[in-house]
């Protein structure tokens, strides 16, 4: 009676994991209501502190962790009171009954020949009855596509997350009649890692997808504007850390690049320009503002846009930033 | 500070209009003079009127259609060059076909640099589209007029989807307005 009770609080808690996790990057964003300084949560106390003034925003917070201590694998399961978490990665989010394929009973024996035989069957139809309709089998493989792609990528659960929920939303308001499962997975993806704030260019999302680059911007542009997902343009200081970490420059570089790029957006030279190109044109000049070299060749390997891109803004963004007369 | 509808300038104007029979496209290619027509390219005979300047896209069902003049009245008058022409290879072309205008192009400058990010967000980011990864241009949808805008960041804008002139003097004045709403135009 207990455990019951224990487990369906447990479930609820699974739900509401994304909204808390989300909750606290916000608070993160925003900082302290009173003074807006940093907040500090301490665990053993369930509170949420501010860490200039000592405001307490949140207290008696809950613990989404399993119960108590675990001491071995045993106990870590019977402790356990979540389940796996739903997820919108997987087209029945996970929910469904999976049937082993190693052919062994509860106690780890092997299964008679006739057993075998059965449990063949059994998952075959398992299988069959898991995608019924052409819906199921659209969602299994675009959520498989998105996978691929995020993966190659690295991007985090949350923005696979995102991508599967966007390419959900755009199954559900019929969007996909006339268009491919791979282009539009591919710009559900590419509009969730924008969300995220952890852009990947169109040139690097065309690398990994199966369809082409032009492809996957016209989908983007549809899908973006029927399901009004309001994707703000793309920052580009947010491709600069991944490109100096990519060409193995110093943090030194990397605020350098930025406060370049912060000064050209204040001059107003950077609207309709290619935020990627800005980035690695703040990166190249940032490098040869703090005498790291690089190349112009190696810049544009990693940022995948041309050196002609890189020669024409890097001389507008150091005018910009009150470097002029620095030559390569 | 110049009021940017006087520079409104129109850059193309495309209009629409039919003779009412069916043209074995081929002999008309060999009859009339300086026609290219190769169906393998496109469907349609083009025909360019050199005053006032400007393409006549014949087409097999008799349909025709001009563009590149620069202003309606070029129009009218290129056509007319067109259906003389016909004329003159004895197709009968009744006395005044009914041109119907479809587009109108129109370029105009607001005379200052713009944050199209700040515009982006000012004009709300449901109402427009701004991929400076894909184009350097903003594109604002206007309902009315029903036609779409192109700002870019230098100040000009090009205004197409328009079926008169007024249309385009229209736009620009509602985007000004919108714009120093926002105190985006300094």
């Amino acid at each position: 009676m207990t455990n019951q009770r224990t487990t369906r609080d447990g479930s609820h808690g699974t739900e509401s994991v994304p909204t808390q996790r989300s909750r606290e990057s916000t608070d993160e964003d925003h900082g302290c209501p009173e003074c807006n300084g940093d907040l500090v949560t301490d665990e053993d106390r369930g509170e949420t502190t501010c860490g200039e003034c000592g405001l307490v925003v949140e207290e008696d917070g809950i613990d989404h962790g399993p119960e108590w201590r675990a001491f071995n694998a045993q106990e870590q399961d019977e402790k356990s009171r979540v389940g796996a978490p739903t997820t919108n990665m997987m087209h029945d989010k996970g929910l469904s009954t999976n049937i082993g394929w190693q052919d062994k009973d509860a106690y780890g024996n092997t299964l008679s020949g006739r057993q075998r035989r059965k449990m063949q069957r059994l998952r075959k139809w398992n299988e069959r009855f898991r995608t019924r309709n052409s819906k199921e089998r659209n969602l299994k493989q675009a959520l498989g596509e998105i996978e691929r792609m995020a993966s190659a990528f690295g991007l985090p659960d949350s923005v696979r997350e995102t991508a599967s929920v966007i390419y959900r939303r755009a199954l559900g308001e019929d969007l996909l009649p006339g268009r491919s499962i791979e282009g539009v997975a591919t710009s559900a993806l590419y509009a969730a890692a924008r969300q995220a704030n952890t852009p990947r260019s169109l040139d690097e999302v065309a690398s990994v997808s199966r369809v082409d680059r032009g492809e996957i911007a016209r989908t983007y542009r549809y899908v973006a504007r029927e399901l009004s997902l309001e994707v703000a343009p793309t920052d580009p200081a947010s491709y600069v850390p991944r490109f100096c970490s990519d060409l193995e420059l110093s943090g030194d570089v990397e605020r350098r690049a930025r406060d370049l790029l912060a000064a050209a957006a204040d001059a107003g030279i950077t609207s309709g320009k290619s935020p990627v190109g800005l980035a690695a044109a703040s990166v190249y000049a940032a490098a040869l503002l703090t005498n790291e070299r690089v190349t112009q060749n190696e810049v544009s390997t990693v940022a995948n846009v041309s050196e002609v891109t890189i020669r024409n803004r890097y001389h507008e963004i150091l005018d910009a930033g009150g470097e002029p007369g620095v030559e390569a | 500070m110049t009021d940017p509808k006087e520079t409104i300038n129109i850059e193309n104007v495309v209009a629409s209009t039919g003779i009412g029979q069916e043209l074995d496209l081929q002999s008309v290619a060999m009859d009339l003079e300086g026609a290219d027509y190769d169906p393998e390219q496109f469907p349609g005979l083009v025909y360019r009127t050199q005053d006032p300047k400007s393409a006549a896209l014949i087409f097999r069902s008799g349909k025709i259609v001009c563009t590149g003049a620069k202003s309606t009245d070029d129009v009218h008058e290129s056509l007319r060059i067109v259906f003389d022409k016909l004329r003159e290879l004895s197709i009968k072309v009744e006395d005044d076909p009914e041109i119907v205008v479809q587009n109108i192009v129109t370029s105009a400058d607001l005379g200052r640099q713009l944050n199209l990010n700040a515009i982006a967000i000012g004009l709300g980011l449901e109402n427009i589209e701004y991929e400076p990864e894909q184009f350097p241009g903003l594109v604002y949808r206007l309902d009315d007029p029903e036609v779409v805008a192109l700002l870019f960041g230098s100040g000009k804008l090009v205004i197409t989807g328009g079926k008169e002139p007024k249309d385009a003097e229209h736009a620009v004045d509602k985007i000004t307005s919108r714009l120093e709403e926002l105190g985006l135009l300094d």
